[in-house]
This record gives C-alpha cells, structure tokens and sequence, in this order.
C-alpha cells in the first residue's frame, strides 16, 4: 500500500489547529435573539449537509465514470463518498431534532426539507445495501441509485424556496450576521478538511481491498499450479 | 301533461329541500363554532427545554459518529494491511520453485 501523501499530513495538521480554533470562535460568536443558545447547533449542523450533499454528489461521479467507462477507480471514490453521506446523514438527522425539538417544540415535522433530506439519506443507506447484498450485479444497482440520489440533492436544498416549511430558508447563510461569520466559515473549513480525510483514508481502505482481492487470485493460481 | 309537471315539480322541491338542509347544515356548524371561545389556561407548568444539554449532545453525536467512522476504516486497513502481508510471505515461501 503506497504511503499518505503530503497533502494528507498537511490536511490533518490544518484540521487539529481547526479543532483547537474553531469551538473559541462559536462561543465568542453572539446568541441568535430569537432562538437563543440552540442556534449554535447551525455552526456544524449546515456544514454536515453540505458535506452530505458533496458526498452524494462525488458518489454520483464515481458511479457515472464506473458505469459508463467501467472505471474501478470511480467505483472506489463512490463507495468511499456513499459512506461518508451516510455518516454525514445521521449527522443532519439527529443535530437538526436536536435543535427543532427547542425551535419548533417538536423533534421532527413531515415537512419538504426534512422528508427529502430522510429520503436522500435513505437513498445513499440503499446504496451501502444494494452493493453490500446485490450480488454481482451489486455494484451495477448501486451506481444506477447514486444517480437518482444526486438528482435529489437539488431538490433537497430548494424544499425550503419551493414549499412551504417550517425550516429556514436558503437565504439563512448569505444573510448570516456579520459577526457569526467567522464561526460559521472556520467550521464550514473544518468539516471540509474533516470530510477529505476521511475520503483519503476511506478510498485508501478500498484500493487495499482490491489488492488483497488480487493477490488471493494469485495464490489461488499458484496453489492449482502445484497441484 | 299534469303528470309530468307534478313529476317535475317534486323533483323540484327535492333539490330545493336539499339544498335548504344543505345551507341549514352549514349555517348551524359556521354558528357552533363561531359559539366556541377560547379557554385561557392558567397555571400550566412552563415547559424549560435545556438548549445547552441540546448543543452539547449535538456536538457530542456529529464528534462521536466521525471519530468513530475514523476507528472502523483505521481498523479495517490494519486488518487488510496484515492479510496481504500473510498473503505475501505464504506466497512467497510456497511459490514455484525456479
């Protein structure tokens, strides 16, 4: 297995000093008159989505370059992307009922932002199941579902434009008071380093897997040789 | 000739009579709850939901789930790292004699 490369050191020193920077600025960042101190869930709540919408769209450029040009090197970005949605999916899903249960007084509303955000999070779990237990044609399934998955994302972020809901609208971020900017932005950076480690370590995970598929094959071979 | 128009006229007066019962119906439920009036409720305990437990267990779940992603893949490279290296040195000692 080839070493990590500079850039993946250089990401990991930038995302400790991150950790160390970024809770100093959330807390210094002023309370949300209206909604108080649970508003300080949106600093990791909206870089999570982000993130679960990137992931969702790498999976599907994994899948579109595995399905059209049989690239096995797209095959291992979009299973490594699949699970990192999923990853950040549950992290959407549990920071937002979290923050609705003292917004709203509920933990969760069927309404078009949160119903379409479960069902693109249960898209990328269909995902996971349809290559993990597809058999051969696994792989094929899976891919053709990354795409319908990446058609969802937009939806998913104009919900809130298109109907009308009870969550925030888009205009929440561009909005965003001056000063929770700078707390908004280190951790929106933070969860991106956070984000492109895990990818690096996750696609390294499977290029060892098809190493160690080849190299069983090779044995196999000799081992018949012998015989 | 007189048959048919006092055919024509019940049906008629059945249309209108639905109707009336219809406007009747409509009018007494408008009127039932026009008549309803709120109720003020007084001493209700005050419902205190605890933002900063709610911050923190938010904080602790997106932490918690991505340090343990990072344990999972990290122990699953070790596993397959260590496979591949048995793989190589059995190989490597039954391979074909030159």
């Amino acid at each position: 297995m080839r070493s990590l490369g500079a850039g993946f050191w250089i990401a990991l020193l930038l995302a400790a000093a991150g950790f160390l920077v970024v809770p100093s600025l959330i807390a210094s960042a002023p309370v949300e008159p209206v909604m108080g101190f649970v508003q300080k869930i949106f600093y990791f709540h909206v870089p999570c989505a982000i993130m679960l919408f990137l992931s969702t769209f790498v999976c599907a450029g994994g899948s579109i370059a595995f399905l059209f040009k049989g690239s096995e090197r797209g095959d291992r970005l979009a299973v490594a992307a699949a699970e990192l949605s999923v990853l950040f999916g549950v992290c959407v899903l549990t920071s937002g009922p979290l923050w609705g249960r003292k917004a709203w007084g509920v933990w969760w509303q069927w309404d078009a932002r949160l119903t379409s955000s479960l069902l693109l999070f249960l898209m990328m779990v269909g995902y996971l199941i349809a290559r993990r237990y597809g058999g051969p044609a696994g792989r094929k399934l899976s891919a053709a579902l990354a795409l319908f998955a990446a058609i969802n994302v937009p939806l998913v972020y104009k919900s809130v434009d298109i109907w009308r809901t009870v969550h925030p609208q888009t205009t929440v971020v561009p909005k965003l008071d001056p000063r929770m900017r700078p707390a908004f932005w280190s951790a929106f950076v933070l969860m991106t380093l956070v984000w492109a480690l895990l990818l690096t370590i996750r696609v390294r995970l499977e290029r060892a897997r098809t190493e160690l598929a080849a190299l069983r094959l090779d044995a196999d071979e000799l081992a018949e040789e012998r015989q | 000739m007189t048959r048919t128009t006092t055919t024509t006229m019940t049906a008629t007066w059945k249309r209108i009579r639905t109707a009336a019962l219809a406007v009747i119906a409509l009018v007494s439920w408008s009127g039932a709850a026009l008549a309803q009036q709120f109720e003020k409720v007084e001493n209700l305990p005050r419902q205190e939901v605890p933002a900063g437990r709610f911050v923190a267990i938010a904080y602790g779940i997106i932490w918690l789930a991505v340090l343990a992603y990072i344990v999972i893949v990290a122990a699953g490279i070790k596993r397959v790292n260590q496979e591949i290296a048995d793989l190589k040195r059995k190989v490597d000692r039954h391979g074909p004699k030159a």
